[in-house]
């Protein structure tokens, strides 16, 4: 049973027409063709999936497509080109946060959502901003350093 | 131009691309008329297939099973041995036991057709433990002693007369658990057809692997199947050997259906339907003189290999090889047998057999040390490997051991000898060491004899330079490292140096990219073939130089008899780390952890830490918390809810050192690393914790759960 | 073919209820996990599905005349987590509950209406004596939480009823010292093994005139007794030491942990008897910890 949703993606006002139980992950992938969004788990547990919703960062594997009617939606697609996307990906790769990469984009996104509320967090505050987001490769610590340096050469963008 | 030594850091190329989002993996992948598949799978642990019954299929839609093998081709996976099916036909030996497709365009559809799709089986008992294995529970299923694979070394003198004149004896037997790779992407692959060949596109470490495996199936020449490496995210061992499993299918469906077919597993699949690290238990039998010194070692080593061989057997021999870890043994026995069971075949797994042992003979010498009343670090200083020493396969250590210097660097850094002395035991404060080695590249004289692995070097007229091997960039950061060592030798800019994923049909196979092996053996054929192209570089337009792997002489090796020179060099790691238990829910918080490693020389300190990093924060999920379970044939963790792997707040920051001992044989003397890495810090963390609740620890993982167990229950 | 309705009141909601049976779907965070079915492929429902995320009608957190907190079901975690005027118990089990994604999904109703027993919610509500208030067409009822929840993914909610508001009534006096922890399977991003909230309420002579405790993720539901609470209450605080072994064996009773029974009944008798000594020994803060 098909139904219009309208919402806004990336900045641009979209609308898809189809089962409002969709996941909100295969349409941005699919529908959209943005697969810099990626699934990793399916159940909302590592990350990999997530997007800014009005400005919540949330796990688009568990979202269906109908509770998204009306709603802003940020994927990395559209954070990479802002001013605090690149001084992200920037001190990433920099940093040497990046090994396999598929953890990163929601790493990032987490990244965002963090320094949106806290521009200059501690160690501890960065830990606990990405404890939502699963990464194999890395242990952590360089992601983390990374995005201190984020928040240090983007003074005054969050 | 004044050249920056190798170590310093660059940026990796595909960081950027990654970070953005716009790398692509295989799942982000479309191609023209792609379908999609589902695989079917035993839903039993041992038995025959009765009967199978496909629902009605829609126009369009197929089943795919052993009966679409054509005559001339073979039901096998050629990965060692050619044991493991492609398709079940009438036994299934384990739960998630390939034993169909069900390929279509709409995946919808194709997860009703799952769900309609019965299949009815006589059930046989299963075999699930190393005990039941061993017991042939069911009857055996494999030789007639559900026997995979054995061996047994020997050096000194004979253990039963050692054991006859010893004063005393301590035996401990140590176990570890499945461990599940988790590699953020699932496994995935896709096969298309490109003019006569087949195309295999995958996310996996060994591009040559796979098209050795599938050829049989359709009985076609290699040159008729081609293997791309998609980026890879992440693998471990994971994709080592896996991708075959998923990619023979898929060839024999393309064969039938004529048009390109992807499938990519989802996490909960991932999980319960993949091979995973060998459960271990390994029984340490030491000989004491009456002054306490050890005279021997009996060493019974036994992994649970599954339901197929896959590559079991050089796990096997790499875990008989390291089971005396960083010692000096005067007389060991070590005995090594891989039991059939009926779970889904274990495979690669970072450290490949090494992790198991080392966390076995760690446990024993911090047992041994108090059973003797003697500290546990200047008990082990007093077997210390050096260089000459004699090991345990009668070969030798070539190099210096500078496991002294990183035991200081870290003991310092820690204080680890007054918080020992601190906190004692039992006080709910804990601190432990281990030390560990990593023996690089394939056993003995196999990179001579079974890889024999080539490179090339490709310079074209606007001076770029393409590297073309066979390895693979699974986020350990080769394709950066490689680069370097290319630029570094060439005099070029790194951005004049290109290595995209191999394609098999451009590139020559360098070998597996396991093993611990890429930087030391294909970074040294490339370092050995830009040397020449340095030569020709400024007189010659377009031209290529291809070398091939020689084996160093004076390093004898014996592969029937495992005697002689097992590793020409090794990687060694030492970990402290310290832990506090709650005294109200047994939760353990690591405190700190610091490691130090050698690995030659580093080719890039970033890469290097990053790579330090993920082995150590691996290794201590391996102990703290990867609880993978098998009832009965089944795998109770199936979700990343159920099986926790370590998030961003579960252990602090680490202290990361290197020491600096170039290795004559290794590009810029560079050893292999990323699995050493993996080695130690488990049996430091178990350490740590047995210190804290004062209790013997012998077995991993120990959750909560299992530490009040042992603190209620003692030993 | 299941029908999916996105309604946009809570009357049009309710009325799709009573004639179609469909199930309120908020946050999605347990539904479209429990019957997820893969990569690209639909979640499958075996009834019809309501959206009701965005009703305006189920979100928010007001205080109402007589004190109590009303908290819309549709409510976030992470608002719930976010908001002063939440009681500090529910605050807690809000912020821990998931990750960060999760909590800005994930609604009390949600929480509560799927009834799991290692829900991070239940606890502390029904700690507090919460209130579910259930609406369908013919009007609307109030059930105490810990009626509502009588099993394991067992609740009376009827097949034309939606939980519309959590009631948290204010406590007669505030507490004098409070306790929460939740033991996950890691530190970040776990779901409960076991979960102790606990408070307590002293007079000027030290006389316990409160006190309160529930276990999370130790039974079928969550494990509170009223009558064993009520053999503190009256005594003086004093005493607690003497009281406290048969108070702890009395309380391993009344949780019944199907999985590891020996973790979860060693941890919670520690963490009780850690939380009634400290207070034995009136502490300054409020927070035992």
């Amino acid at each position: 049973m098909e139904t219009k949703i309208d919402f806004t993606l990336n900045g641009q006002q979209v609308s898809v027409t189809t089962d409002p139980l969709r996941r909100l992950l295969d349409v941005i992938r699919e529908d959209f063709g943005l697969t810099g969004t990626k699934e990793g788990c399916g159940e909302g547990e590592c990350g990999a999936c997530s997007v800014l919703k009005d400005g919540k960062i949330i796990t688009t594997c568990m979202v269906p497509i109908g509770a998204v009617g009306g709603s802003d939606i940020v994927t990395i697609d559209g954070l990479k080109e802002t001013e605090q996307g690149k001084t992200i990906i920037e001190a990433f790769a920099d940093g040497g946060a990046v090994q396999c990469g598929f953890c990163i984009p929601g790493m990032v996104m987490a990244a965002e959502d963090l320094l949106r509320s806290n521009p200059h967090p501690s160690e501890d505050e960065i830990r606990k901003g990405i404890s939502g987001n699963i990464c194999r490769c890395t242990g952590y610590d360089l992601i983390v350093e990374s995005i201190a340096l984020a928040s240090e050469r983007g003074d005054g963008l969050w | 131009m004044a050249k920056m030594p190798i170590e310093t850091a660059v940026r990796r190329s595909d960081a950027i691309a990654k970070a953005s989002g716009t790398q692509k993996y295989l799942s982000d992948m479309t191609f023209e008329g792609m379908l999609y598949s589902r695989m079917v799978r035993s839903s039993i642990p041992r038995g025959i297939i009765k009967n199978i019954e496909v629902p009605s299929l829609p126009e369009g839609y197929y089943f795919i099973s052993h009966k679409d093998i054509p005559p001339e081709g073979k039901n096998e996976l050629w990965m060692i041995a050619k044991d493991w099916k492609c398709f079940a036909e009438n036994e299934v030996r384990y739960v998630g036991e390939t034993i169909g497709l069900l390929v279509g365009p709409d995946r919808n559809v194709l997860a009703n057709l799952l769900d309609d799709l019965i299949i009815t089986y006589e059930e046989h008992e299963p075999a699930i433990s190393i005990e039941e294995g061993l017991a042939c529970k069911g009857g055996a299923f494999v030789n007639d002693t559900n026997i995979f694979c054995e061996l047994e070394i020997k050096t000194g003198d004979e253990m039963d007369e050692v054991f006859n004149r010893a004063d005393r004896v301590f035996e401990e037997t140590y176990r570890t658990g499945f461990q599940e790779h988790v590699h953020l992407e699932t496994n995935s692959v896709a096969c298309v057809q490109e003019d006569d060949a087949f195309v295999i596109y995958a996310s996996a470490q060994c591009p040559f692997y796979i098209r050795k495996s599938i050829a049989g199936l359709l009985n076609i020449p290699y040159d008729k199947i081609i293997v791309r490496q998609t980026t890879t995210g992440g693998a471990f061992g994971g994709k080592e050997h896996f991708p075959d499993v998923l990619a023979g299918p898929l060839l024999v469906a393309v064969n039938t259906i004529g048009k390109p077919i992807q499938m990519v597993f989802d996490r909960s699949e991932d999980m319960e339907f993949s091979v995973k690290r060998h459960p271990s238990r390994t029984i340490i039998k030491t000989a004491l003189d009456d002054k306490g010194a050890i005279l021997g070692m009996d060493i019974d080593v036994v992994y649970n290999v599954g339901g197929y061989l896959s590559c079991s057997f050089v796990v096997l021999q790499r875990g008989v090889f390291h089971a005396t870890g960083c010692y000096g043994i005067p007389s060991t026995r070590i005995h090594g047998r891989g039991v059939a069971t009926n779970t889904f075949p274990s495979d690669a797994f970072r450290g490949f057999g090494a992790p198991q042992t080392l966390f076995a003979i760690e446990r024993h010498m911090d047992h041994l040390a108090n059973f003797l009343g003697r500290d546990p670090l200047e008990l082990r200083n007093e077997y210390l490997l050096k260089k000459g020493s004699l090991t345990n396969t009668n070969g030798h250590v070539y190099e210096e051991v500078k496991l002294p210097e990183m035991i200081k660097q870290i003991t310092d850094a820690s204080d680890y000898w007054r918080k020992a002395k601190e906190y004692g035991r039992g006080t709910g404060k804990g601190i432990g060491i281990a030390l560990y080695n990593h023996g690089g590249a394939f056993t003995g004289n196999g990179e001579q004899m079974i890889i024999k692995g080539h490179a090339r070097l490709h310079k074209h007229s606007d001076g770029t330079v393409d590297i073309l091997v066979g390895s693979t960039e699974m986020g350990q950061g080769f394709q950066t490292a490689l680069r370097k060592i290319a630029a570094q030798v060439l005099d070029l800019d790194l951005h004049m140096i290109n290595y995209d994923n191999p394609d098999t049909s451009k590139v020559p196979d360098s070998g597996p990219t396991a093993a611990s092996r890429s930087t030391m053996i294909v970074g040294k054929l490339v370092e050995r073939a830009a040397l020449l192209m340095k030569e020709r570089y400024d007189s010659e337009e377009d031209f290529h130089v291809e070398v091939e792997y020689e084996h160093p002489e004076g390093f004898p090796w014996d592969q029937n008899t495992f005697q002689g020179d097992a590793y020409l060099g090794y990687g060694w790691g030492a970990a402290v780390v310290e832990v506090e238990v709650d005294a109200l829910t047994s939760e353990v918080e690591t405190k700190g952890i610091w490691v130090s490693h050698d690995v030659g020389h580093p080719i890039d300190e970033l890469l290097i830490r990053g790579q330090v990093n993920g082995g150590v924060i691996q290794s201590l999920g391996y102990a703290s918390m990867e609880k993978m379970e098998n009832k009965k044939g089944y795998f109770k963790q199936n979700s990343m809810s159920d099986y926790i792997i370590p998030t961003s707040m579960d252990f602090p920051k680490m202290e990361s050192f290197l020491v600096d001992n170039p290795y004559e044989f290794g590009p810029f003397g560079a050893k292999g690393m990323g699995e050493l890495v993996f080695n130690g810090a488990d049996a430091a963390f178990c350490e740590a914790v047995s210190r804290a609740i004062d209790r013997r620890i012998c077995e991993i993982p120990i959750p909560p759960e299992t530490i009040v167990e042992l603190e209620i229950h003692g030993n | 073919m299941v029908s999916t309705y996105i309604p946009k009141t809570l009357e049009e909601a309710l009325i799709i209820r009573k004639e179609t049976g469909a199930r309120p779907l908020s946050g999605g965070t347990d539904l479209m996990v429990q019957y997820r079915r893969g990569i690209g492929v639909t979640p499958k429902f075996p009834w019809p599905i309501m959206i009701v995320s965005n009703l305006k009608e189920l979100i928010g957190i007001n205080e109402t005349p007589d004190g109590s907190l009303c908290i819309g079901s549709a409510t976030t975690s992470s608002e719930i987590a976010a908001s002063p005027l939440v009681p500090w118990h529910v605050r807690e089990a809000s912020s821990r509950m998931g990750a960060i994604s999760l909590r800005n999904l994930a609604t009390i109703g949600g929480n509560i209406g799927n009834a799991s027993p290692k829900g991070d919610l239940p606890a502390t509500l029904i700690l507090l004596d919460a209130s579910v208030v259930l609406a369908s067409v013919e009007g609307e009822r109030t059930v105490l939480l810990d009626d509502f929840i009588y099993g394991a993914k067992k609740t009376l909610l009827q097949d034309d009823e939606i939980i519309t508001k959590i009631i948290i009534p204010k406590p007669a006096r505030p507490f004098t010292y409070r306790w929460y922890r939740k033991i996950g399977t890691r530190r970040a991003n776990a779901i409960t093994k076991l979960s102790l909230s606990a408070a307590i309420t002293i007079d000027e002579k030290g006389v316990i005139t409160d006190f309160r405790a529930s276990s999370g993720a130790a039974g079928p539901k969550i494990a509170r007794n009223k009558a064993l609470e009520a053999t503190l209450i009256g005594k003086n605080v004093e005493d607690i030491p003497s009281l406290l072994p048969s108070f702890l064996a009395d309380y391993d009773k009344i949780i019944s942990p199907h999985a590891m029974p020996e973790y979860r009944r060693t941890s919670t008798k520690r963490m009780l008897e850690y939380f009634l000594t400290e207070v034995s020994k009136r502490p300054s803060g409020e927070i035992i910890e």
